[in-house]
């Protein structure tokens, strides 16, 4: 069998056979077969072959299958028909609901606008309170003198929150009772004396009470914030005990102090502090130290006349050396106690002199387009370098990865991957058999 | 591709006594109608339940056969029917009139059946089911059709699927290559290897290969 004796190939006159030809095809290979008994004995064999195959009949289809099969047709031919008007139902549905969203929707944009405008027509409503607030924010009169009625009133302003309002009242109520002494100088007074308390017990005529004060505030102009810090705190004869201040790059820059104010000058210097800026928040505290103080008065006053009595007995009275020398070390001792009760009365009287005032200043922050820092060339080179540092430090990290953990994985791959490569092996030769 | 001699065609009447499996277009239960099944489809697409009724009669039995050839359990063959059915129903309304209705039950029909075949292989490979294979049942089997059907299941997996396809379910080269995702000409070669096969294992096992001898007469053409 070769080209020249057969024109066509032998799937050719299968094909034939099956109909699967053009008119022209099918011509050349029925005249082909006419002439050659070899195809024709091809033709023969597919041919016989088929009808062997015919004899492979099947039996009916049982009758419970039409039976379940018609049952579900006529049953989804009903939801069928069902849907064509519930599609329309829905689209309607649909549309109400997107009605209702946007109708709901464009009130609330109706709302919002109505109240803008109402804001931006009647800006009085809204800045009514604010004079008011200023107004009680002004510092009146220095308040020098704790008097009962005072810190009750105080401790009722710290309870609602507006301290400086209750300070100014408080400043009338002792500019009445008494009229102000002199400001007090800078620095340490003469054991408290001027503010109203003595060092002697049982003479204390006022609560000794120490003011701590905590305040945000948020500015714009961070430079010129700083500068009136400074004079706020050269004005009111005030310190820092600690000042930090930040400025990072591409960030909004903050000033933390823990300030010390005299306490008369607390409310003036408060009120020149909220006005640097926006106060954020605020808290203040009064924690009452007089009967610590008056305390500590006591046993300093116990302690000076024992001294005095000891002094008294080395002076007056003759005895051994030993017992002179016990009488001194007890006047030491007796002196050590006084020094360190009087230092502790110190800076409890401090702490009530000077209120402290934490402060913390943070800058309304806008961003700005820095110019960069490095030329675009030089950038573009360093993200060069830097990425293929980076692949290499990659790469090396994979070929240390699998030097450290290859010979692990293999053995557990050998492990799992055995069971699981024979049952695929196995499953392929059972698919393989359908 | 359709207009061949009808008298060399292998499928004529007169080479071929009627099946039970009906022709091309059957009319089934002697229901004349002039509606094409992509028609009927569309119908039942818009609900009419009578539409689904006459392809359901149409094709009832080839498919029921095309099951029944290729499950060994008789049962499941029903139920891989029903289930085909069913399937049809429920993607009605995504059927697309440009393609045929027979290529598309088909599709469908040998979706499940490899599903079918793959739990039935996972079973035999995991859970130690013993598999029934593709042998067809015998229960009512003359001699010479358990043989041929014996040498059917002798066939190489895919070039037995192209045999039947071609054979019992009557469908177009194309088709069969739609169907498998082959190509023409491998659908073509296959076929032929198949038939040849099938001719080989069906006379004596003594006697010469006509595969043998027509793949070399091939390759020198």
């Amino acid at each position: 069998m070769n080209a020249a004796t057969h024109p066509v190939a032998p799937e050719e006159v299968m094909a034939f056979l099956d109909g699967e030809l053009t008119s022209a095809e099918a011509q050349a290979v029925s005249s082909h077969l006419d002439q050659c008994a070899e195809c024709a004995g091809l033709a023969a064999q597919l041919r016989s072959t088929s009808q062997s195959l015919s004899g492979w009949t099947v039996p009916a289809v049982p009758a419970s299958l039409e039976e379940t099969v018609l049952a579900e047709a006529a049953e989804a031919a009903d939801k069928l028909k069902q849907e064509k008007p519930g599609r329309t139902t829905q689209l309607s549905l649909w549309n109400w609901r997107l009605w209702a969203v946007a109708g709901g929707g464009a009130l609330t944009v109706v709302l919002i606008g109505v109240a803008l405008v109402a804001s931006i027509i009647y800006p009085g409503n809204l800045a009514k309170s604010r004079p008011m607030e200023m107004a009680v924010q002004k510092p009146a009169a220095p308040d020098y003198f704790y008097t009962p009625a005072r810190a009750q009133n105080q401790q009722t302003a710290v309870m609602k929150g507006n301290f400086s309002a209750a300070g100014a009242g408080v400043a009338q109520l002792g500019s009445l009772a008494t009229p102000p002494p002199p400001p007090p100088v800078a620095g340490k007074t003469a054991g408290g004396l001027m503010y109203g308390y003595s060092a002697q017990p049982g003479a204390v005529t006022a609560p000794m009470i120490a003011r701590t004060v905590s305040l945000t505030i948020a500015v714009k102009d961070f430079a010129a914030v700083r500068a009136s810090l400074d004079s706020i705190l050269v004005r009111h004869r005030g310190y820092a005990a600690q000042l930090s201040a930040a400025t990072a790059e591409n960030a909004p820059r903050t000033l933390q102090a823990s300030l010390r104010i005299p306490a008369p000058e607390l409310a003036a210097a408060l009120a020149e502090l909220k006005g640097l800026g926006r106060v954020e928040s605020e808290t203040q505290a009064g924690d009452e130290v007089t009967q610590q103080h008056t305390d500590l008065a006591a046993r300093i006053q116990n302690s000076r006349e024992t001294e005095e009595r000891m002094r008294a007995i080395l002076e007056q009275r003759t005895g051994k050396i030993e017992d002179v020398l016990q009488v001194e070390e007890e006047i030491a001792r007796v002196r050590g106690e006084i020094e360190s009760m009087e230092a502790d009365q110190q800076a409890l009287e401090h702490r009530v002199d000077f209120a402290s005032v934490d402060l913390q200043i943070a800058e309304e922050y806008k961003a700005a387009l820095n110019p960069p820092s490095a030329s675009v060339s030089n950038r573009i080179h360093n993200a060069f370098v830097g990425g293929l540092r980076s692949a290499a430090e990659m790469l090396l990290g994979c070929v240390l990865f699998v030097e450290e953990s290859g010979p692990v994985l293999l053995i557990w791959l050998a492990i799992l991957g055995m069971p699981i490569f024979l049952l695929w092996r196995r499953y392929r030769s059972v698919m393989a058999r359908f | 591709m359709e207009d061949a001699f009808p008298a060399f065609v292998l499928h004529s009447e007169a080479i071929r006594p009627p099946m039970n499996e009906a022709p091309r277009y059957p009319e089934a239960d002697g229901s004349q109608t002039a509606e094409s099944d992509e028609e009927l489809m569309a119908a039942f697409s818009r609900g009419a339940a009578d539409a689904f009724t006459v392809l359901f009669l149409r094709y009832k039995q080839p498919l029921f056969g095309f099951f029944r050839r290729r499950v060994a359990d008789p049962a499941q063959a029903e139920e891989l029917t029903q289930e085909t059915f069913v399937a049809v129903l429920r993607a009605s309304s995504r059927y697309q009139q440009t393609a045929l209705f027979r290529t598309w039950l088909y599709a469908i029909g040998f979706k499940i059946l490899r599903a079918h075949r793959r739990k039935a292989a996972f079973r035999a490979t995991f859970l130690g089911e013993k598999p029934l294979g593709s042998e067809p049942a015998v229960d009512e089997a003359i001699e010479a059709q358990t043989m041929m059907r014996q040498a059917v299941g002798r066939l190489d997996s895919l070039d037995r699927e192209v045999l039947l396809l071609r054979e019992f379910e009557q469908l177009s080269y194309a088709e069969i290559a739609e169907l498998l995702g082959l190509p023409l000409n491998t659908v073509r070669s296959r076929l032929f290897r198949a038939r040849l096969a099938l001719h080989d294992l069906l006379s004596a096992p003594a006697s010469h290969s006509s595969a043998h001898q027509f793949a070399q007469s091939k390759e020198r053409v």
